[in-house]
């Protein structure tokens, strides 16, 4: 004990000065007093070593960081349904189309609230809050400025009124009022951003007319889909924008940047790099935004596939002589543009993402999407080479990932496309692995892509995973992330085929009903083909024939629905290996019903189940119906009924009758 | 009623006495408190100490002179209830009360029965009040006081006054408190507007100042406590069942010590690493770009968004998928969104701007009135009661506190002369 102490103080006796002044140093740049206590403290705990200590310094957390600790402890419920259905059970979604309409429903209530807060500020004026809060106050939609003045340019620019801008503009130069650059500049990419349309109002009522839905109606997915193809206004010649743009007397890199930017996205492409030239004869240099849509018009402007790489280069060089720093986006467009350049492709692609890298630009994953697609063109099947996509994944792994193209959000569906092409069931999970890193989730895009995602996910296990595991993910992702469509429910009944667990049928079945996939005809057929195909044990058809009377029922209930011969058949099958005499009779009679005609098999069977049950009664009655369907075995039927059953001598001369005339009829 | 009448001459003869006591005393006796031998004398203040001092010099001419009938009775009046608060009223014997509430207690006159009769006494008190500052000026023969104030002045003592200040010291816990504005305030509103000669007008343009002041303390105090009740209308319980090892990597924002957390990956990493080294693809890149250009990465943040960066935005939260997971998730997009208390739970969020500020700032706001204000009288009088109040009142910022008391400063500039003529703006 006393060797180590005295070895210690010897230390700190040879080393004390020298700690003294480090520790001096360090605590007098904290600001901290030096007193005796902490000295002898100091020298204590750093008598071992002679590294300087660091005090770590005040962490400052931001304001969401209690709460995101509390939400990485709650998991997600597979039993659950979405949270943002959960204040209202009966607005549970069952299907895909319920949850489509119910989160729109919801969507729009919210933007119908906030157009009424924001056109009636007059209703919506206390604020009770301490602290205010800004966002629950009305913003301001209406104009107020009225008369003509550069405020009100101002003013109408900022409330995105197009019309309205270019009118006021219009009314300074009549009035000789000069306008500042800046605003100018702010008119200009207004007029372009919504190439001289005013946009749609958030939340406004659909009462404008069809062309007046410009850009803005593609935020709001009830009209995604529709507003496609007014999303593509196209660019008008000498519109107010490019009046505006000939009428300055001196134009700066930021107006020629607007009047690009608006060519590209509104489809004036060649246009656009006519615009550019001008730009560059006028010696001004253009910023990083005009080449990234220069360079995604490219493939739009060139025809060939050389010429486009070509010219893709030409802007890149150009860009390093203007001094301008590309960012991911430039990149991400060389890459989607090279998508389009056929065979260049494969060699360009990995070489500017090397580029990339050098220039220290984390790519994002649509950077890694285009490089997929230009790897893994859809067309092209056969024995892919996975060795690409499964070094992407294996770089991206536990990788999360913001969005920061909005193109990123494709990259995890044309990920799994990819893997269910190429049958790699190893490569599946990998990738759903990154989905469930961090926020990755997030990526995966809206509901609509997401479905397609998991669609993809689901067929894949369906195809080569294991029955129990298949299930195990259907309990995990089927309802509260995916509602399959017919064909994962058809891939779902083939792999339940394949692993011979035709038991689970019923509850199959369940699920389809649930799913609202009742109605499609196909799918019912191929359920019941594959319970009547073989036969199990007695409990296992009991289930069956109750699912069979149940699909019977959503037959009957719906006049769309037609039954084929088979399906009606293979109801009668099942109901027959049930002993279930009564409700077989009542099929037959909707065969007649329908104009259909039952197999010879299937009579047979039925004869069969009459005999083994002792009902001769009903066997006659088989024969008669047979009889009156004309179907060529009915001699047969009846022959084999007067053999086996115990009749009376009146039904014995009814089968006689049968079994004798079909025999006249073909002599 | 002779007994009473004979007790109140004693009383008054004391206090009168009491009065040559405080002669006496140096001008600065503060915070004094004295046993007195009076019948009704228990209690005293250091403030009654003060108002005696200040009319010093107008006390030995008038004291004693408490004959007039009028007075008479109303004196005996209140020396009756004095007797009768006295009574009970023994823990009160020693106080430290400031002038503001001397000054402010006669206003709960109005809640007792005797009301016609004190609200005259009452604005009686304001006149007389006038007059016994403005004393010196009144030997000069200023004739613009009515008669009957002169009576009146002449007829009530320094001694009488204080009297009755301790007849209104005993009522306050009898009095209710339910006017729209404190009637302290009121009573010595009205006593400062007593001063102008447009008694009426002054004292409602004081008194709607006041009460100003008042709805827009009552919003800022009511808009805390609903806004309290919303926020916890709007919480959720979440369930949290099970923990689980992920640690949101982001939560430290900065960290000082540059030391971030790097969590290990495990055997898949190492793996990983040993894929990475056969990289399928070439590493030939296009060689346009040099690698070393930094210094032109500091502009662009520090432009101004353009309505192409805000679509941009937009279009970018369009295309991930916002939905919240749970209750934590809700919350947290609230708290982006500016409608949620923050966590951890900070009292004084959003009074950021009054964080700096100490708090002495707010009570002590006496420096302000160093300027601008007389040194003394009424006016002074009033704008200490104003600054008292305004000290404890924690639903005002000192900025609006000082633009309060500036605008007093700014009324009371605005009628220097009126109140110079009255003689009453001691400056």
């Amino acid at each position: 004990m006393a060797a180590p102490c005295r070895h210690v103080g010897h230390h700190i006796k040879r080393n004390g000065r020298f700690l003294r002044i480090h520790l001096d140093q360090l605590f007098a740049s904290r600001g901290f007093r030096w007193t005796s206590a902490l000295q002898q403290q100091g020298a204590e705990v750093h008598k071992e070593s002679k590294e300087p200590i660091v005090i770590p310094r005040k962490k400052s957390w931001s304001s969401e960081a209690v709460l995101e600790a509390l939400a990485s402890t709650v998991h997600r419920d597979p039993t659950a349904h979405p949270y943002q259905f959960q204040d209202d059970p009966y607005l549970s979604p069952r299907t895909s189309a319920e949850f489509k309409l119910f989160s729109l429903s919801q969507e729009s209530g919210r933007a119908a609230a906030k157009y009424f807060v924001n056109n009636n500020p007059k209703f919506f004026t206390k604020d009770f809050a301490e602290p205010h809060i800004p966002c629950l106050m009305p913003e301001s939609v209406a104009l107020r400025l009225e008369e003509v003045s550069e405020e009100a340019l101002k003013e109408r620019i900022t409330l995105r009124k197009v019309s309205a801008a270019v009118e006021m503009y219009d009314q300074l130069l009549q009035a000789g009022t000069s306008v500042s650059m800046e605003t100018t500049q702010e008119l200009l990419d207004l007029i372009c951003l919504y190439c001289d349309k005013n946009p749609v109002q958030d939340g406004a009522p659909e009462v404008e007319d069809a062309e007046e839905a410009g850009e803005e109606t593609k935020r709001r997915k009830p009209k995604g889909r529709q507003a496609a193809h007014h999303l593509r206004t196209s660019w008008k010649e000498n519109n107010n924008a490019e009046r505006i743009f000939n009428l300055l007397p001196e134009k700066d890199s930021r107006c020629y940047s607007a009047l690009i930017r608006g060519m590209v996205k509104h489809g004036a492409y060649s246009k656009a790099f006519s615009l550019y030239t001008d730009l560059l004869n006028n010696r001004l240099s253009a910023d990083v935004h005009t080449f990234n849509a220069l360079i995604s018009a490219v493939p739009d402007a060139r025809d060939k596939f050389n010429e486009r790489w070509d010219l893709i280069t030409e802007l890149l060089n150009q860009m390093n002589e203007q001094k301008v720093r590309p960012n991911l986006l430039t990149f991400n467009s060389v890459l989607k543009a090279l998508r389009r350049c056929g065979f260049l492709a494969k060699t360009y692609a990995p070489q500017t993402l090397n580029e990339m890298k050098a220039l220290g630009i984390a790519p994002s994953l649509a950077t890694y999407d285009h490089i997929l697609a230009v790897f893994y063109k859809s067309g092209s099947s056969g024995p892919n080479n996975t060795d690409i996509i499964q070094d992407m994944l294996t770089e991206l792994e536990g990788t999360s990932f913001t969005c920061q193209d909005p193109h990123d959000a494709f990259f995890f569906s044309s990920a799994m496309r990819i893997c269910l092409d190429s049958k790699d069931l190893e490569l599946g999970y990998k990738l759903h692995s990154l989905v469930e890193v961090g926020d990755n989730w997030r990526l995966l895009g809206d509901s609509y892509q997401q479905s397609v995602y998991y669609g993809r996910f689901f067929s894949l296990l369906c195809m080569m995973e294991h029955i129990d595991v298949v299930l195990k993910w259907y309990s995990r992702i089927i309802p509260s992330l995916y509602y399959p469509n017919p064909q994962g429910m058809m891939d779902l009944l083939q792999a339940l085929d394949t692993d011979g667990r035709l038991d689970l049928l019923p509850t199959i079945w369940k699920d389809i009903k649930t799913l609202g996939h009742d109605n499609k005809v196909d799918l019912v057929e191929e359920l019941l083909s594959l319970m009547a195909r073989e036969e199990h044990s007695p409990e296992v058809q009991e289930s069956f024939a109750a699912c069979a009377l149940d699909v019977k029922s959503v037959f009957d209930g719906r006049s769309s629905m037609e039954w084929s011969t088979s399906s009606l058949s293979h109801v009668t099958t099942l109901l027959l290996r049930a002993n279930k005499l009564q409700q077989a009779w009542d099929m037959l009679l909707l065969f007649k019903a329908k104009n259909r005609v039952p197999s010879e098999v299937l009579l047979n069977n039925f004869l069969s189940v009459c005999q083994s049950s002792g009902t001769p009664k009903r066997a006659v009655e088989l024969v008669q119906l047979a009889a009156a369907f004309c179907v060529p075995a009915t001699p047969v039927l009846a022959k084999t009924a007067l053999a086996e059953f115990q009749l009376t001598d009146e039904q014995r001369s009814i089968l006689s009758e049968f079994e004798a005339a079909p025999e006249k009829e073909t002599e | 009623m002779h007994r009473l009448l004979s007790r109140t001459v004693v009383a008054v003869r004391n206090r009168s006495l009491c009065v040559y006591e405080c002669c006496v005393l140096p001008a600065k006796i503060d915070n004094v408190s004295r046993p007195f031998t009076g019948v009704g004398a228990n209690t005293i203040s250091t403030c009654t100490v003060r108002r005696c001092e200040k009319k010093v010099d107008a006390i030995p001419s008038n004291q004693g002179e408490a004959t007039n009938v009028d007075t008479e009775t109303k004196t005996t009046q209140l020396q009756e209830e004095l007797l009768e608060a006295n009574d009970g009223g023994s823990t009160q014997q020693q106080r430290n009360v400031k002038a503001e509430q001397v000054l402010s207690k006669p206003s709960q006159v109005k809640t007792d029965g005797a009301k016609s009769g004190k609200k005259s006494l009452l604005d009686l008190l304001g006149a007389m009040k006038v007059e016994v500052t403005s004393k010196r000026k009144l030997k000069n023969l200023k004739t613009k006081q009515s008669f009957e104030s002169a009576v009146q002045y002449k007829s009530k003592s320094g001694a009488m006054e204080s009297t009755i200040s301790m007849f209104q010291k005993a009522n306050v816990q009898a009095s209710a408190q339910s006017e729209v504005l404190d009637p302290d305030l009121v009573a010595a509103a009205s006593a400062a507007a007593s001063t102008l000669p447009n008694r009426s007008r002054a004292e409602s343009e004081l008194l709607k100042q006041l009460r100003q002041r008042k709805t827009l303390t009552e919003a800022q105090k009511k808009g805390d406590i609903n806004n309290l009740g919303v926020l916890i209308a709007d919480m959720k319980v979440g369930k949290t069942p099970g923990r689980q090892n992920a640690w949101p990597a982001d939560q430290i924002r900065f960290d000082d010590d540059g030391q971030g957390y790097t969590r290990d990956r495990g055997i898949t990493s190492e793996l990983a690493n040993v894929r990475k080294r056969k990289n399928i693809f070439p590493t030939k890149r296009l060689n346009i770009f040099s690698p070393t250009t930094d210094e032109q990465r500091g502009d662009s943040a520090l432009a101004k968004p353009t309505l192409w960066d805000m679509d941009f935005s937009n279009e970018l939260s369009l295309t991930t998928n916002q939905m919240p997971r749970n209750g934590f998730e809700q919350m947290i997009q609230w708290t982006k969104e500016g409608k949620l208390w923050h966590y951890p739970i900070n009292n004084e969020i959003g009074l950021e701007n009054e964080a700096s500020v100490p708090f002495n700032e707010h009570v002590f706001l006496e420096k302000h009135l160093d300027e601008g204000f007389p040194r003394q009288g009424p006016v002074r009088h009033f704008m200490e009661l104003v600054v008292a109040g305004l000290s404890r009142n924690p639903y005002l910022t000192v900025q609006q506190k000082k633009e309060h008391i500036s605008w007093f400063r700014d009324y009371f500039h605005q009628k220097e002369e009126v109140l110079n003529e009255a003689d009453v703006y001691l400056n």
